[in-house]
Order: C-alpha cells, then structure tokens, then sequence
C-alpha cells in the first residue's frame, strides 16, 4: 500500500455513527418536506451516504472490509435508482408540464 | 492529532454542506451542495481505512451520478428548477419522526456497551487496500458481485424503455 491509505487509529467508532446520525436525519427531513421529485432524490443520496459511513464505521471496528463490500453494494444500487428515478421524473416531466409530488395522484385508487 | 482535525473539518464540510442540499430553493445549488457532502465523506471514508471506496464514491457518485442530475436539470429547464414550495401541511408531523429517531439514534449510541466502541480503532494496514476488496468480491462474495451486474442490466434497459414511452407519447417514433 502507497501513499493512500491514511493512517488514521484515532477517531472511535462512536463518532462515524455520530455523523451517520446527523447525515441521515438531515436526508429524512429533506424527503419528508419538500415536494420537488429531484430534491427528493438528492435527499435520498444523503440517506443513503449516511448508511455507507456506517458501514465503513463498523468495517473498521471488526477489522473486516466485508462492510466496504456492502457500501460498494449499496453505491450500485443507488446509481440504478438514480437512473430509473430521474427517468420517470423525466417522463412525467413532459406529460403534465410540471413537478411536484402532491399531483401525483394516479395511482391512489 | 492531524486525523481528529482531518476527521473534524471532514465531518462538518459534510453537515454543513447537507444541511445546504436540503435548505437552498435552487434544485441547481442543491446538486452542487451534494458533490461538497459527496466529497467530504469521501474524505471520511479514506479516514476509515477505506481508500478504495473512497475513490469510487468519488468517480462514481460525485463523477456519474450527481453528473447525471445536472443533466436532467439542464434537460429540463427553468420551471422544473422553480422548486414548488415546502410540504407545509405536514411539516410538524416530519419535525416530529426526524426528532424522535435522532433521539433514538443519541440514545442508542450514549448507552451501547458495544466492546472498544469510544476507543481508538487500528485495523489492519491492509483493510480496504484494492487487492483486499477484490479478493473479497470475488472470492466470497461472487453471488452479490453478479446481482449487482443483473440490477444495472434491468436499470439500463428499464430507463431505455421509460425514455422510448416518452419519446413515444409525443408521437415520435
């Protein structure tokens, strides 16, 4: 190993789960309040980059890097939601000439 | 010492910078906030013994994926960036679940009994390195490596099909 691999042995588990915490509650405020499709997929990115901290968090304390295998993981399956998500904002995009989610009511029966 | 004051500036570029994704009006301005938050947890992931990850959050999410999102947000134009207005009716009803599970989270992570969990880590200098992760992806891991192959086939031809719907529905071909 070069140059990359900084060696940090200081900071305790407890305070990636810490920052974990703070980035997933700041990514559940943003889904739950705003009304714009794509402001809540990036909120969903946060949620999601707030689970991969703590999965390296914990690959670290159990010296195990199954937990990086897990974030790399969730990495692939963020990119395939961005990708189908931003398609189907971009479809209903161009029929109903507008975004926002409380319109959204096709599907409620 | 230098790693508390890297960990620290990285841990608040991240909140700050979410903090910024979720409160700018401009969907435009909030992409961009999110490459800042993308890129200071990268930094905490190189913190964590993680380098590869690290390079790959950077490629992959700050490179293609929040690309991506300033693509349909050109693509679409100024009124999808007019953001409409907050969800007001049931603003104090999320106030109150966000409070509720950070305070479960404060809880949880004040009284854990969790072995070395406010101690001083050192893992192994290997952890993490590239040969380790791929070692791993394809010797133990084979089955999640080839299911994460299929879920990008069925995005890609999923997205292809919305996008030929769409075409469609304008009467092109």
């Amino acid at each position: 190993m070069t140059g990359l691999t900084v060696a940090a042995t200081n900071m305790p588990t407890s305070s990636y789960l810490g920052v974990s915490l703070a980035l997933f509650a700041l990514g559940l405020i943003g889904v739950l309040t705003r009304r714009n499709p794509i402001m809540l997929l990036l909120a969903v990115e946060l949620m999601l980059n707030a689970a991969n901290v703590s999965l390296l968090g914990f690959s670290r304390h159990w010296n195990n890097s199954d937990g990086q295998i897990f974030a790399l993981v969730v990495m692939v399956v963020a990119a395939a939601e961005v990708v189908i998500g931003l398609g189907l904002v971009v479809s209903i995009f161009r029929q109903r000439r507008g975004l926002d989610v409380d319109e959204m009511t096709e599907l409620s029966g | 010492m230098g790693e508390q004051i890297a960990f620290g500036l990285a841990a608040a570029g991240a909140i700050g910078s979410g903090i910024l994704v979720i409160t700018v009006r401009s969907a435009f301005q909030a992409a961009v906030a999110l490459i800042a938050t993308l890129i200071s947890v990268a930094v905490l992931f190189l913190l964590a013994h993680a380098p590869f990850v690290a390079v790959i959050q950077v490629i992959v999410y700050a490179g293609a994926i929040v690309t991506l999102f300033l693509f349909v947000l050109a693509y679409l134009g100024e009124r999808a960036r007019r953001t409409p207005d907050r969800l007001a009716r049931y603003q104090v009803f999320a106030w109150l679940v966000v409070l509720v599970l950070a305070a479960a989270g404060a809880i949880v992570l004040l009284t854990t009994n969790l072995a070395r969990f406010n101690d001083a880590q050192s893992p192994s200098p290997e952890l993490g390195s590239p040969q380790d992760i791929g070692n791993a992806f394809l010797k133990e891991h084979l089955l999640p490596f080839e299911a994460t192959s299929l879920l990008l086939l069925v995005a890609a031809v999923g997205a292809v099909i919305l996008a030929k719907r769409a075409v469609q529905s304008e009467g092109g071909r």
